[in-house]
Parts: C-alpha cells; sequence; structure tokens
C-alpha cells in the first residue's frame, strides 16, 4: 500500500496531460521516479503487444523520459559558463542558449545509464538533493561542456559555416574568439572534473580530452594509405565520436562506486553506441534523407574524409582504390567514387555494422547484474531502444 | 656534507662583504689546491658537472648546482684579487641542467605523441621547446627557483633515506608544474595566433595560411589536452583548480584585448586587470601550485603567488616601455608594434592623462603612421615613460618583499634560491630586451 502523499502525486500526474507538468527532479522523489518510469515501461511493453510485436512501430522516446533533468542540466550549463567578461559568457554559453541546446544526447545517455546501474535503492525522500544523483548530472554536464568545446574546434578547423541549423560560432564571432571560448569551455570542464574529488574520474575525462585530439590529428593528416585502412578509419571513429560517451560512462559507474566489471559494461556501451551512431551518420552523408543516393550534402567525401560506405565499396571493387588514394581535389574523382558506391554493397554493409555494434551496446546492458527496480529497469530498456533509435534515424 | 655547508657559507659571506674579503677567502683553503686554482670546492666542481647532466636532478641535484655557483662567486673574487660580488653569477643559471631536463622531456612527450602521426605538427610545437632559446625559460626558471626557495629543511642525518626520497618526488612534481605551465603558455600563444579572415583578407590567403591555422588550433589543443592530463596525474584538487584558473584568465585576457570598447580603452583599471589576466596570472598561480604541492601554509602559498603576481605585471610593464624604446633609451627606437596594432599600453595611458587631447589621436587608429608620429611626441613631452617604469619597480619591490616575507630558513639552497629570485626582479626591471 503506497503512502496517501505519493497515491496523490501519481493521481496528479496522470490528471495533467502527457508529463508536461514541471515537477523539478531535484524534488522528484524515488517513488515519483518509479511512478513515472513505470508509466514508460508499460507504454514500451503496450506498444510491444498491441500491433503483434512487428519491427516497424513507433518506439517510446528514450529522450522523454529523463527529459527534465535533461533540462536541469542544460540550465546549470548555462551558468556554470559565466565568465568574468560578457564577451566570453556570450560565445561560450553560444550552444546553451534556449533553443540552440541541440539533442543533448551525451547528458541523456549518461543520466539513463546512471540510472540503469543503480544499486542504491533508498533515496531520503525528505532530502532536496539526491547527492550522488547531483554528482551524476555534474559528469553529464562536464560531458557536455567537452563535447561542445570540441564541436567549436572543430566547426573552425573545418571552416564550418552552420552548425545545428544556425550560424557556427566562428561565422558570428570569428575563428579567434571561437578558438578562445572552447579552450575556456574546456578548462571549466576540467575544474567542476575536479571539484567532484575523484582521481579516476578526472583522469578518464583526461584521457577522453586527449583522445578527441588525437582523432582530429589523424584526421588531418591522413596519408593516401591511411585513408584506404578500414582500421584507421575505425580507430579514427573511436577517438573522435566514441571515446568521449564511452569515458563518460565508465566515469559514471565509478562515481556509482560500481564494480570494476560494471565499469567496463557501461565503457562498452557507449563505445558501441558512439560508434553505430557515427557509422549511421556516414550513411546518412550519401543517402541525406532519401533512401537513395544523391540526396545529400556529400560533406565528408568533398573534404576528402573516407568514410565506412567507400572503404566496404573498395573491398568490392579494387579498381577504387587508385582513386581514392589520389584525393579529392578533382570533383570528377568525386562522381567517379559515387558511380562505384552506388553499384556496391558499401551502404548495406556500414549498415550491417552499425546494427552488428547496437547489438553489442545492448547486450552490455544486458550483461549488467540483475536488478528488479522499476526505474533501473527502465532506464536499461531506455538505452536498448536508443542504439535502435539511432539506426533508424533519417537525419 | 655539513662542514661544506659551513665553509660555503663562510666563503659566500665574505665574498659579499669590501674589500679584503678575497684575501680572507683565499686563506680558508688549502695552499696547494689554492695555487692550482681548484679548492676542495673546486675539486667537486668538474665531476659535478657530468654527474648533472647524466642522472634525474633531484633536490640534493639542486643543492650540488647550487654549490657550483657558490664556488663561482668565490673563485671570481680570487681572479680579481678584490671581490666582485656584487657581480652575482646569472639566476638562470642556477637551474639551467634542470631546465635542460624539462625541456626535453617535454620535445620528447611531443615528438612520441605526435611523431607518428603528426610530424609537422611535431615540429611546430617543437619549435617552442628549442633548448637554448634566449630569455625563453623565464617561467620554468622562476617556479624552480620558487620550490627551492621554499624548501622545508632537510636534516642532514637523513639523507639517502626515505625522506630525502620523498623530497625527490616532491621535486619531480614540481618540475611537472613547470612543465604544465610551458605547455599551457606555448599553446596560447598557438591560439593567439589563430588568425581571423579578416587578416587573411589583408595578406595573401594561401593554403599554408589555412594550414598554418590548422596547425595552431591543433598543435595548442595538443598541448592543452596534455596539460589537463598530466594535471589530473598529479591529483590535488588545489592545484588543478589553479591552473584551470590560469587558463581561464588567459582565455579572458586575450578576449579583452580582442574585443576592448572605446571606453575600456582608456581606463587604465582595464589595462591592468587586462595585464594580469593575460602575463602574471599564469606565473602567480603556477607560483601558487608550487608552495601547495609542498605542503606549505595558505599564507606562504600566498607570498608565492604575489612573488609570481607582481613580478610578471613587471615584466610586462617593461615590455611596455621597450616597445617604445627598444634597446636606445630613447623614443620611438622600438618595434612599436603595440601602437601599431592599436593596442594602448601604459605609457601611452599615461600620457593621456597629462594631455587629454592626446585621447582623440588615439581614437582615431594608427593605420596612419602619421598619427603614430603624433602620439609618440606627447609621450615624449609627457611622463608616460617614466612613470610606467615607476610603476614596474613598485611591483618588484613588491614581489622582492614578498621573498623577504617568506618563513626563515637557514638552508644554502633555499637561501641561494631566494637570493636568485629576488636578483631576476632586479633583472626584469633593468634590462634593455
Amino acid at each position: 500500500m503506497l503512502p496517501g502523499r505519493i497515491l496523490l502525486a501519481g493521481l496528479r500526474r496522470s490528471a495533467s496531460a502527457a508529463s508536461s507538468v514541471a515537477q523539478s527532479p531535484k524534488n522528484m522523489c524515488y517513488w515519483d521516479r518509479v511512478i513515472w518510469s513505470s508509466r514508460y515501461f508499460h507504454s514500451a511493453s503496450d506498444n510491444a503487444f498491441s500491433e503483434g510485436g512487428s519491427k516497424a512501430k513507433e518506439l517510446p522516446d528514450p529522450f522523454a523520459l529523463i527529459k527534465d533533468e535533461v533540462s536541469e542540466v542544460t540550465d546549470r550549463l548555462r551558468s556554470m559558463v559565466v565568465a568574468e567578461i560578457p564577451e566570453l559568457t556570450s560565445t561560450a554559453g553560444y550552444f546553451f542558449r534556449a533553443g540552440a541546446e541541440g539533442k543533448r544526447t551525451c547528458p541523456t545517455v549518461l543520466l539513463l545509464m546512471a540510472s540503469a546501474i543503480s544499486t542504491d535503492m533508498s533515496d531520503p525522500i525528505v532530502g532536496l538533493e539526491n547527492k550522488p544523483r547531483a554528482r551524476h548530472m555534474r559528469v553529464a554536464e562536464i560531458t557536455e561542456m567537452i563535447h561542445i568545446s570540441n564541436l567549436i574546434h572543430d566547426d573552425v578547423l573545418d571552416n564550418a559555416d552552420t552548425r545545428r541549423g544556425m550560424d557556427s560560432l566562428n561565422f558570428t564571432v570569428g575563428k579567434k574568439l571561437a578558438v578562445l571560448a572552447g579552450d575556456f569551455l574546456l578548462f571549466r570542464a576540467f575544474s567542476a572534473a575536479v571539484a567532484l574529488d575523484n582521481t579516476e574520474v578526472v583522469s578518464l575525462l583526461a584521457t577522453a580530452v586527449n583522445n578527441l585530439v588525437t582523432g582530429e590529428l589523424m584526421q588531418l593528416t591522413i596519408t593516401p594509405a591511411q585513408r584506404c585502412s578500414m582500421d584507421y578509419y575505425l580507430q579514427k571513429t573511436y577517438y573522435k565520436t566514441a571515446a568521449l560517451i564511452s569515458n563518460s560512462c565508465k566515469a559514471v559507474a565509478v562515481l556509482s562506486g560500481q564494480t570494476t566489471e560494471v565499469q567496463d559494461l557501461a565503457y562498452q556501451y557507449g563505445r558501441h553506441l558512439g560508434i553505430a551512431y557515427q557509422l549511421i551518420d556516414d550513411i546518412l552523408d550519401f543517402t541525406g534523407t532519401s533512401a537513395s543516393l544523391g540526396k545529400a550534402s556529400f560533406s565528408d567525401i568533398n573534404q576528402g574524409i573516407v568514410t565506412a560506405p567507400i572503404l566496404f565499396a573498395m573491398e568490392e571493387f579494387p579498381q577504387l582504390r587508385e582513386i581514392v588514394e589520389q584525393g579529392f581535389d578533382d570533383p570528377s574523382n568525386v562522381d567517379v567514387v559515387l558511380k562505384y558506391l552506388q553499384k556496391s554493397q558499401g551502404i548495406e554493409r556500414t549498415r550491417l555494422l552499425a546494427a552488428e555494434h547496437a547489438k553489442l551496446a545492448a547486450a552490455a546492458i544486458d550483461d549488467l547484474p540483475a536488478s528488479e527496480d522499476p526505474v533501473v529497469l527502465s532506464s536499461r530498456q531506455a538505452l536498448k531502444d536508443l542504439t535502435q533509435k539511432f539506426l533508424r534515424r533519417t537525419k | 656534507m655539513s662542514w661544506r655547508w659551513a665553509l660555503a657559507r663562510r666563503v659566500a659571506k665574505l665574498a659579499a662583504t669590501d674589500g679584503g674579503g678575497g684575501a680572507q677567502a683565499q686563506r680558508l683553503l688549502p695552499t696547494s689546491s689554492a695555487a692550482a686554482g681548484t679548492g676542495l670546492l673546486g675539486r667537486l666542481h668538474m665531476p659535478l658537472a657530468s654527474q648533472i647532466r647524466s642522472k634525474v636532478v633531484g633536490c640534493r641535484g639542486a643543492a650540488l648546482v647550487s654549490s657550483r655557483w657558490l664556488h663561482d662567486a668565490q673563485y671570481q673574487v680570487r681572479q680579481d684579487g678584490a671581490s666582485r660580488a656584487q657581480e652575482q653569477q646569472d639566476p638562470f643559471e642556477l637551474v639551467a641542467d634542470e631546465l635542460s631536463l624539462l625541456a626535453n622531456r617535454l620535445r620528447s612527450m611531443v615528438a612520441a605523441e605526435l611523431h607518428l602521426q603528426v610530424p609537422k605538427l611535431a615540429s611546430a610545437a617543437e619549435y617552442f621547446f628549442k633548448v637554448g632559446a634566449e630569455g625563453k625559460r623565464f617561467r620554468p626558471t622562476v617556479l624552480l627557483l620558487m620550490a627551492s626557495a621554499l624548501k622545508f629543511p632537510l636534516s642532514e642525518s637523513t639523507e639517502g633515506g626515505v625522506l630525502s626520497i620523498l623530497a625527490d618526488k616532491l621535486r619531480t612534481r614540481q618540475q611537472n608544474i613547470a612543465e604544465i605551465t610551458e605547455m599551457i603558455h606555448v599553446a596560447s600563444l598557438l591560439h593567439d595566433d589563430v588568425l581571423d579572415d579578416a587578416d587573411t583578407r589583408r595578406g595573401v590567403s594561401s593554403l599554408n595560411l589555412i594550414m598554418g591555422n590548422k596547425l595552431s588550433v591543433l598543435a595548442g589543443d595538443f598541448l592543452l589536452s596534455r596539460a589537463c592530463v598530466a594535471l589530473a596525474a598529479l591529483g590535488n584538487t588545489e592545484v588543478v583548480s589553479l591552473m584551470a584558473t590560469a587558463v581561464e584568465h588567459l582565455v579572458t585576457g586575450e578576449t579583452m584585448q580582442i574585443s576592448t570598447s572605446r571606453e575600456q580603452r582608456r581606463s587604465m583599471e582595464y589595462y591592468l586587470q587586462k595585464t594580469y589576466y593575460k602575463t602574471a596570472s599564469l606565473i602567480s598561480n603556477s607560483c601558487k601550485a608550487v608552495a601547495i604541492l609542498a605542503g606549505h601554509t595558505a599564507e606562504v602559498s600566498m607570498l608565492a603567488y604575489e612573488y609570481g603576481r607582481n613580478l610578471g605585471l613587471a615584466f610586462q610593464l617593461i615590455d611596455d616601455v621597450l616597445d617604445f624604446t627598444g634597446t636606445s633609451a630613447s623614443l620611438g627606437k622600438g618595434s612599436l608594434s603595440d601602437i601599431r596594432h592599436g593596442i594602448i599600453t601604459a605609457p601611452m595611458l599615461y600620457a593621456i592623462e597629462e594631455f587629454p587631447q592626446l585621447q582623440e589621436v588615439v581614437d582615431r587608429g594608427f593605420d596612419n603612421p602619421a598619427n603614430i608620429e603624433i602620439a609618440l611626441d606627447y609621450l615624449r613631452k609627457s611622463r608616460g615613460i617614466e612613470r610606467t617604469k615607476e610603476l614596474a619597480r613598485e611591483h618588484a619591490d613588491r614581489a622582492v618583499k614578498a621573498i623577504e616575507s617568506l618563513p626563515d630558513s637557514d638552508d644554502e639552497d633555499v637561501l641561494t634560491s631566494r637570493r636568485a629570485l629576488i636578483d631576476i626582479t632586479e633583472r626584469v626591471i633593468t634590462r634593455t630586451k
């Protein structure tokens, strides 16, 4: 029999429209989360049963499960990047403004992971702030800051004009101020990491930062031979895309005091998720919003970046290798490569590889120690759903 | 060992007094070796050099180096027969060997990490860590001297024991601070050099230039990320906090410089704040970090901080003067690069206080070289240069005071390092380039 107050809260929630009540997650105690997440779980299983388990159904949105906490993260981020001078605050906070936040995949994954591995059953209902949860949110904030700092520098390096559907920061304030803003964000993130008072966590994040730079270096200085190597490509992809999320997932596990096995599983989830994400990204650069070639940006290949679909195509058509080694300064080379790509199984094989990584990510979640806690279970389900969601994205 | 220190102390003291010191110093040493020009200390001289170069310079190594310094001082005295103790040995020499060690470590770190993938980047970053570049090893020198100046006394009986191993470990960590500081400094130089499209439009927007931009950003990022890793490895929250603050200040200072409004450009307060951020914050925070690593009290750490801060400010103020005067005493012979870039520094700000009409000239900007001449004219008439030098002297004095306020010690190494730190403030003020 649930305490009356909880029943009331549950009633209140079901009375209001689909969780649009702005319940502050800080005050959301354990049992509220149970109710909320059980709704997610039920909707997931409802979907499974209602259409006889057909595959092409609408997945429950894993982002929705944790939406409020992620909003809290974004709000905090805005205040965390306040600098001594307004010019710096505005450049550093450029991507944290309302409407500019993007999908906030990093914080979503991390907060879900924190719930998924949680073994702490006793939340103090009377407490205002769930201390361990607060620390996990810190990791989410730090990771997002590192991510944004990296985006900003990437745009400077690529001379990009747009990002997230709006002007890039370097387009708005110039390269130099953008570079400085990125540095500022990086070290703010680092200070916040240090405040967590856990040297292993700091180490993991520092490693992630280092990996990001290494990945970028690998891309900038690639030789013709390396351009044709799938191993080099996958390593570079790990560094550039997966290293941050995998190390932060592990950091979340470390902060929770989990065993090394659990830490490693968290890490593996992040790693496979990141790689799967990037592989689909590579496909989308060719296919765009439709399934056929020719309706997308081709920005990768135009910048001379050779991705998985082309690498697979090269395995089928060895003559492609010579053209790839030549590089893509000559636009006719691009056309030739695209023709080969269309003939080949490159796109399909990349999709298969992405699915493989998604499966491995889900497997990591399944390997987590068993739990009966509904919050834990629904978070784990959400993490698995996320891998599928990535595979199906069209933009 | 202690008798050698006692001897060295006596020699140094005698060398410091005027007249007759030389003769007395001579008498202290055995005559045969005195004739040969090598004393007891001298016999240490030759093996010292090779010893130090071939092994890690721990705190004892630093002590040996400084005894060599003392010997040189004494040797000079004997050379001229009169005390020339006023002619002190170069404080940079004091830590020269340790510095090469640091520089080599940095270079090999860069080479190891980057060489496999990015030879171009490796040479870009390596350039900055080249050994022997004139006047460039300022920060690490100050930090290593500060580390020595703050040493807790090691009792003689524990030499080679646990305490001395711990002391060596501390020294290594303090060396790491010096390395991290240098990495941050170079990264900030690289990022400050990033050109905007506006700049390339005036010049030639060649592939080289664009490549240069990319490499600058990436090389800087690389150094910053390695600094993060090294800081994480130190495992000291407060130290990381200090260095993160320093980076933040560097960024803030540079942003202030780029985006100053007209009103701000007139303000001496704004200028000094910006100068603190751009020049003094890194050295002051790293001095404080060195103190904290050694386990000193907040009070002592603040003294280290104050030394760094005032030294940095003094350095920049003299830099501003030299940009006008160059190596000559007269104005206008310097490179004038500040004013050409529209950067208004202390001498000009002081001049504006005296001649308000100069403000209008400054506001017009300095694309027109005739305007520069007009401004220089006002500057000549004003006391701008003098007042800047006075302010620099004031900061140098405060730096000296901070050193003098450090807790007493009779460790020779400590005293030597403190003297060297004081000497550096003097050099900063009196340098001509």
